[in-house]
């Protein structure tokens, strides 16, 4: 069998070798406590501090502006419940989001509204972007904050986030995005953009799971969700997960320093990628390509007919690794709520397959599924036909 | 090359043993667990089709070195199964919803799937035994599931691997605790309706039709002769042959004889009113050859009845109607009639009425 092809990196992406040689001391020497006051915890508090500070840099932020978490899950959370709850009494209890956002928004903003909080959906264009109008309609005085993801985890469309903060800002609405899928591949800088929040996540740009982090703009009030110690100025009680952080802090660099070099390259292997299975398969469906944004690393495509569960079976048993958008816990496929909402009709989102690549991406890999993908599809709809 | 089977698991000690036997036959196993239906968080754990059995079924595929995935034929399996599971018990029936699933779910819709991943087979952990392309009775006939596999399509026997079904259920067990797999070597077997929370079939009633349902609205016990004895609170929570739940203060024990949905009456009578001499059965699906109107067969009206000869009466298409040579016992409206010959399937179909004196042949 030829090398195995991991096509899920919006999933999860291997730890990077510089990212886990900056972590190591962590587990060992450096073990320490950060909050003690001895020489070990002196030993962890400064390198923590120090991520905190490279962190802040690769955003645009200061270092009194990141606020660790276990991830992005956690993360948006915080914003979401944690913003709101600090600012429902003031006369401002409606939180304006989007159907295309990742179920730790959207359940968050259901979680705020069991506790009375007003929903507020945007609408949607069909190229899976945001329309701006309807966002402007909903952030108003009434609202206390405002969530759009700046890059679509299934369909990799870019939201444009620069006029949303300013929208909102204007507005008085406090103004979070989902940077989970961006960091990396958009740049992100807080001194230009007017966001008061934002979560990115470890595991996405070859940090491990379970670490991420939130920019948390100065002077922005947040009610914590967690109770216990001081760490992170009370934002984020709870002993501080130092290597992943560190880790993390590598990572995030990484990302930054290479990106321009990384986006063109990952968007050559994408567009070769979309091509030739356009090429085979010319009834084929990509979401989000008229998006006038699009993140280079994310390809969602539906063959009409072709149902994504067998498809991705059948795509694994040779060896390459996709997704068909989200999945339950019990891991089987559900239908994509981010398809629906951009008015993807049910047929086509249940056969919908998303392609992510990252740093396991390469001309030999995209090659094969070029290959694999459209014979596949070519097989499927023979064994339809013979049914039929 | 090594053949590719499809191995349905359900993350019980049956299917994991057969995924392992053909592991160790040299098979190129693929396992797969359907999520059929979905019970939200407030459940506690069920036997099957629980979290729980997802994960466990994943481990043991992890431990026997094959894939595993978990395949959603929920909106099939709600529409194919659980509905037709309503709709039956709301004209009074008495449904068996894993004759559908293994009809509909298990072997149309995996085999698709199984189609779609190049797997020449399908396997399960069924109880019952494929011969030359025709299906027989388990070899441990205290666990024999033939009676539940009628309605698969007869091309598919051809496909199907039974890897228990020539074993004793103590032999399973024993090839579990042989092959390792510790983790579902003991596990207690399931025997309710995997979508029927708690065994109360009356609740997915309710939350499909509505607490107001005919079915579930109080109604008239009568006696055969038609006079009232008392009044119920549903006939979907009866079945023929019942007696929990009846009125007293009768001389004789009472059973459920009838359930007439026109006008919600639960019919009760002594146990010889239980008696059929033939018996009517709806949606007939051959696993061999039709035999002939005349041929003798022996029967089984329910899981675990004893077997008894028939003579089949009358064939109109999918409509069948059989004489039995003695009286037979809550023949049950819903349930399945099956035609077998020894151990082996002829066919079966789902019964549609019990007929108190003996049919005999048109002339």
């Amino acid at each position: 069998m030829p090398d195995p092809v991991y096509l899920d990196h919006a999933a999860g992406t291997p730890v990077r070798p510089e990212v886990l040689e900056a972590m190591l001391p962590f587990f060992g020497p450096r073990f320490g406590n950060p909050s003690s006051v001895h020489k070990w915890g002196r030993d962890a508090r400064t390198a923590l501090d120090e991520a905190r500070e490279r962190v802040a840099h690769a955003l645009g932020a200061s270092p009194d502006e990141i606020c660790f978490t276990s991830g992005g899950t956690e993360a948006d959370n915080i914003a979401i419940l944690g913003s709101w709850r600090a600012r429902r009494d003031a006369g401002r209890n409606a939180i304006v989001t989007t159907p295309i956002e990742h179920k730790a928004v959207l359940e968050s903003v259901h979680a705020a509204a069991h506790e009375g909080a007003e929903e507020r959906m945007c609408a949607m264009a069909p190229q899976g972007v945001v329309d701006v109008a309807s966002f402007e309609s909903l952030a108003n005085a009434s609202a206390a904050i405002a969530s759009v993801m700046w890059v679509n985890n299934e369909i990799g469309t870019v939201q444009p986030i620069a006029q949303l903060a300013e929208r909102a800002k204007a507005a008085g609405v406090l103004f979070h995005t989902d940077a989970v899928q961006a960091l990396g591949k958009i740049a992100i800088d807080a001194k230009t953009v007017a966001f008061d929040m934002l979560s990115v996540s470890g595991h996405k740009i070859g940090a491990p799971k379970g670490v991420g982090a939130m920019f948390i703009r100065r002077g922005t009030v947040i009610e914590p969700l967690f109770h216990g110690g001081s760490q992170d100025r009370g934002r984020r009680p709870g002993t501080e997960n130092v290597a992943s952080v560190i880790g993390f802090a590598r990572a995030a660099e990484l990302a930054v320093s290479e990106r321009d070099e990384e986006c063109t390259r990952l968007t050559a292997l994408r567009d070769q990628l979309e091509s030739a299975i356009l090429a085979r398969v010319p009834d084929a469906v990509i979401h989000g390509r008229g998006a006038a944004k699009r993140a280079p690393h994310i390809v969602n495509v539906s063959v009409p007919g072709v149902d994504s569960e067998s498809m991705l079976m059948a795509l694994d048993l040779r060896g390459i690794g996709c997704s068909a958008g989200s999945a339950c816990q019990s891991g089987s496929v559900e239908p994509s709520h981010v398809l629906s909402a951009i008015g993807v009709e049910p047929d086509l989102a249940s056969s919908a397959i998303r392609m992510s690549l990252g740093s396991l991406s390469n001309e030999a890999a995209i090659a094969r599924v070029a290959e694999v993908f459209p014979a596949l599809v070519e097989k499927a709809r023979g064994m339809a036909r013979r049914a039929s | 090359m090594k053949e590719r089977v499809l191995v349905a698991m359900s993350g019980g000690v049956d299917s994991s043993v057969a995924a392992a036997l053909l592991v160790e036959q040299g098979y190129d196993v693929v396992g797969a667990t359907m999520k059929l239906f979905c019970h939200g968080d407030d459940l506690p754990d069920r036997p099957c089709c629980s979290l729980d059995s997802v994960n466990d079924a994943r481990r043991i595929c992890q431990q026997l070195g094959v894939p595993h995935y978990v395949l959603n034929l929920e909106s099939a399996f709600g529409r194919d199964v659980v509905d037709d599971f309503v709709h039956e018990y709301s004209v009074g029936r008495t449904p068996i919803p894993c004759v559908r699933c293994n009809t509909f779910t298990k072997f149309r819709d995996l085999l698709v799937k199984a189609g779609a991943i190049d797997a020449t087979w399908i396997a399960t952990g069924h109880y019952a035994r494929t011969v030359n392309g025709e299906l027989h009775r388990g070899v441990d006939l205290s666990k024999d599931q033939s009676y539940f596999l009628w309605g698969i399509d007869r091309r598919v026997l051809r496909r199907m691997l039974l890897p228990v079904g020539s074993q004793s259920k103590a032999e399973t067990r024993a090839a579990a605790h042989r092959l390792g797999l510790e983790l579902i070597a003991e596990k207690v077997e399931s025997q309710d309706i995997c979508f029927v929370p708690d065994g109360d079939h009356t609740k997915i009633i309710r939350q499909r039709l509505g607490a107001g349902a005919p079915a579930l609205s109080a109604g008239p016990f009568v006696l055969s002769n038609g006079s009232p004895v008392g009044t119920h609170d549903g006939f979907a929570r009866f079945t023929i042959g019942q007696r929990r739940g009846l009125p007293g203060g009768f001389r004789e024990p009472m059973f459920v004889v009838a359930i007439r949905p026109e006008d919600r009456a639960v019919v009760i009578g002594p146990r010889e009113e239980l008696l059929g001499r033939g018996v009517v059965a709806r949606g007939v699906n051959w696993l061999v050859d039709p035999p002939p109107v005349g041929a003798r067969v022996s029967i089984q009206v329910r899981h675990r009845a004893a077997a008894a000869a028939a003579e089949i009466v009358r064939i109109d298409g999918e409509e069948i109607e059989l004489a039995l040579d003695e009286p037979v016992s809550a023949i049950t409206p819903g349930q399945s009639l099956v035609m077998y010959d020894g151990e082996r399937v002829l066919g079966g179909g789902f019964i549609e009425a019990s007929r108190r004196s003996l049919p005999v042949r048109a002339a």
